[in-house]
């Protein structure tokens, strides 16, 4: 359009159509630049709407439902008595000498919380639709409500833990006061993930199809149902001598290997599934009264925050298709 | 660059393209695409939606979009409004935005209407406190004391509308921005609609409207912007854009005229009844040579439209018409019509009902220009809908 020297709107101004080219010239070219700070502070300033939406999805999901929020305890209790029904009959790993229920309740309440956050977020852009291509704040709000939604509901799973700490006589030991820490962790790590599969998930729906598939594996890849210890601390790599027998002292040493390279395999899995060592975590501080492990909740932390990093990434980098997409 | 007062708007050289793939991106397309992203360079096809989009508001001013489906009126709001962004061009908006792009996008179907009034505000940018203290006004305005408290999928579109209207209304942005929002409201509620919205830029708020209602569009808004395929090809005081954009309108329609109908419209005339011309109050004579394949006994009608395919009036006849070429001659007495351009609308209906082809569909016909006085100047937020009788005789050789 032709710009004069009128104020804008005060005289009738008409465009030649021919006038104007077939492509916008390359220095008009608009790129998205991603503003970190920027971001996290309109993100601080909206955090109203996330508690509105997640208020939102957690009373709609009861809506209907003639005990309502009852709900939300009911479910873990029913989980709860088919698995202390189920545990009692089938041959379970070594826990370390503590009562199985309690061991695998631990780990599914974090996995349930990292895989319902995962299943929901994922979807919280598609799901929002509606509501992202007409209104304007911080997509980041969407996966991170469906967050808390989830995190209100583990909470509610503390009930039945509770009631298992009860029916084993047991009390938890003053180093749960560590488990904060972990749940820290977790977040992160959810949030991290929860956000490049929402951002993917608006481009390629495939990954839907794929997402419950790798949730269910994911449940046996994380020590759910198996204590970490089953992944070795000192795994031999390659290198070194083995010693086929020895004999030092009089005590007989069965084979082994001297030198070579040996790698604490729990934290380069730890680093990678940083659920391994907060589940593990969860266990010792709660259930067993040991401190943490600082090595393995180090490596965990640094995961769950390289998970955010590329999640947070990946989000903002297709962020400007999202509303057109969607 | 220089910062804006809120409320300002400045967009320069804006684009925007869309994705013209004809087919979803399934897994081969997505192959070819990469084949020829090596290959040109050009990831996919697209088309532009909007096309070198300059336009500025001050703070305070009210600018209208108008234009046909799909001219790109919705989009531009988007980019205003940061729901998407631009593909080439600057985009500059300073201050609060409260986008009205539809009102039932924010609204949840399971939670009550109280709820709702709630998360709404809360998604459009308004804290939970202000919602409190503003909730009886919200409630009130929407007149839906009754109903606050079901959910919302009890509620009829109409209520829906008004509860997203109403928490819109009490944002109180400095930038506010409609997108055909209003039309399912009632009459009684889309006036108070119009007066809010009014009252609103008259406290200070910059107002972006998009309607196809071209009266409301006059009433409400002081600068006009028409977008015809992706260019704002006119933009200025809305009278004159609005007016502009009638004649396109007119144009087009009179350009789809066919031989869809059984019978065929030879020849249209209007003149006033005195032979000089055509003025206000005159006795307008429409005479209409029509040619029709069989003897036929059915309803004819003339419609008076300004701008639109809805008619500010219409008059009927129920006659025989004689096989072949005859002459309709229609006047219509005291015609109350300013100063202006309008289009006559003919059409014919047999008497069985709508079974099988119509004898001559609803199409505009010609257009005409009205002497006289000006429209009287409309008291602030109203607008006319024209609902005119006229009296008429018939004669048919």
């Amino acid at each position: 359009m032709a710009v004069t020297d009128s104020y804008f709107g005060q005289t009738l101004e008409q465009t030649d159509v021919s006038s104007i080219p077939a492509e916008p010239s390359e220095d008009l070219i608009y790129h998205h630049r991603v503003r970190h700070f920027e971001s996290a502070r309109a993100l601080w300033s909206h955090r109203d709407i996330i508690y509105t939406l997640a208020e939102r999805d957690f009373r709609a999901q009861y809506k209907q439902a003639s005990l309502g929020i009852m709900w939300a305890l009911l479910s873990p209790l029913l989980t709860l008595l088919i698995m202390m029904v189920v545990f009692s009959r089938v041959k379970t790993f070594g826990t370390e000498g503590l009562p199985y229920a309690l061991f695998v309740f631990v780990g599914i309440l974090s996995w349930s919380f990292f895989s319902g956050a995962l299943s929901n977020g994922g979807q919280s852009l598609l799901s929002n639709k509606a509501l992202m291509a007409k209104t304007q704040f911080p997509r980041e709000c969407f996966p991170l409500e469906t967050m808390c939604v989830n995190a209100l509901n583990t909470v509610l799973s503390w009930v039945p833990l509770a009631i298992l700490f009860v029916i084993f006589g047991r009390a938890p030991a003053i180093t749960t006061l560590w488990v904060p820490v972990f749940i820290l962790i977790e977040i992160i790590f959810a949030a991290g993930i929860c956000m490049a599969v929402a951002s993917i998930i608006i481009q390629m729906r495939d990954l839907m199809q794929v997402l419950p598939i790798i949730t269910s594996l994911g449940l046996f890849a994380t020590p759910v149902i198996w204590p970490l210890s089953n992944i070795p601390s000192n795994y031999h790599l390659g290198g070194g001598v083995y010693v086929h027998r020895a004999v030092v002292n009089g005590h007989v040493i069965p084979g082994h290997w001297v030198g070579g390279i040996i790698i604490n395999l729990q934290m380069v899995y730890g680093f990678f599934n940083p659920l391994g060592p907060v589940i593990d975590g969860a266990r010792r501080t709660m259930l067993l009264g040991h401190s943490p492990q600082w090595n393995l909740v180090g490596v965990a932390a640094l995961g769950a925050l390289t998970y955010l990093t590329f999640g947070y990434r990946i989000f903002k980098r297709l962020e400007v298709n999202f509303a057109d997409i969607a | 660059m220089p910062t804006l007062p809120d409320g300002s708007i400045q967009l320069e050289h804006v684009w925007k393209k869309f994705r013209a793939d004809k087919t979803v991106p399934k897994f081969y397309d997505q192959m070819t695409r990469f084949r020829r992203s090596i290959g040109s360079g050009n990831r996919y096809d697209y088309r532009w939606v909007l096309k070198d989009i300059t336009l500025e508001v001050e703070p305070g001013k009210s600018l209208a979009l108008i234009g046909i489906n799909g001219s790109g009126k919705t989009t531009l709001l988007k980019i205003i409004s940061q729901i998407t962004y631009q593909s080439a061009g600057r985009c500059d908006v300073a201050g609060r935005i409260g986008a009205l792009l539809s009102v039932t996008a924010g609204i949840h179907m399971e939670l009550t209407g109280k709820e709702n009034i709630f998360l709404y505000g809360a998604v459009m940018g308004m804290g939970r406190q202000s919602i409190r203290t503003k909730y009886d006004e919200i409630v009130e305005f929407a007149g839906l004391a009754d109903a606050v408290d079901r959910q919302v999928k009890f509620y009829s579109l109409g209520m829906q509308m008004r509860l997203g209207f109403s928490i819109a209304a009490f944002l109180e942005p400095d930038v506010l921005l409609v997108d055909e929002v209003l039309a399912v409201g009632d009459a009684n509620f889309q006036q108070k609609c119009l007066k809010r919205i009014g009252e609103i830029v008259k406290a200070g708020t910059t107002l972006l409207y998009v309607s196809h209602d071209l009266a409301s569009v006059e009433a409400t808004c002081e600068t006009a912007v028409w977008l015809a395929d992706a260019v704002a090809v006119a933009s200025g005081p809305t009278r004159e854009v609005v007016s502009l954009y009638r004649k396109a309108v007119e144009q087009n329609a009179a350009l789809t005229t066919s031989t869809e109908g059984l019978v065929e419209i030879l020849k249209v005339e209007i003149e006033a009844s005195d032979g000089g011309q055509l003025r206000s109050e005159c006795d307008l004579v429409v005479r209409l040579r029509l040619n029709s394949p069989e003897a036929i006994q059915a309803n004819i009608f003339l419609g008076v439209s300004q701008g639109s395919a809805f008619p500010m009036f219409i008059v009927r006849h129920d006659g025989s018409f004689p096989a072949g070429d005859c002459e309709v001659v229609c006047t219509m007495r005291h015609v109350p019509l300013s100063k202006g351009r309008y289009s006559l609308w003919p059409a014919m209906s047999a008497h069985a009902g709508g079974k099988g082809k119509p004898l001559l569909p609803w199409r505009p016909a010609m257009s005409f220009d009205v002497m006289g006085p000006d429209f009287i100047k409309l008291p602030e937020g109203v607008m006319v809908m024209s609902n005119v009788y006229v009296g008429s005789d018939w004669e048919i050789n």
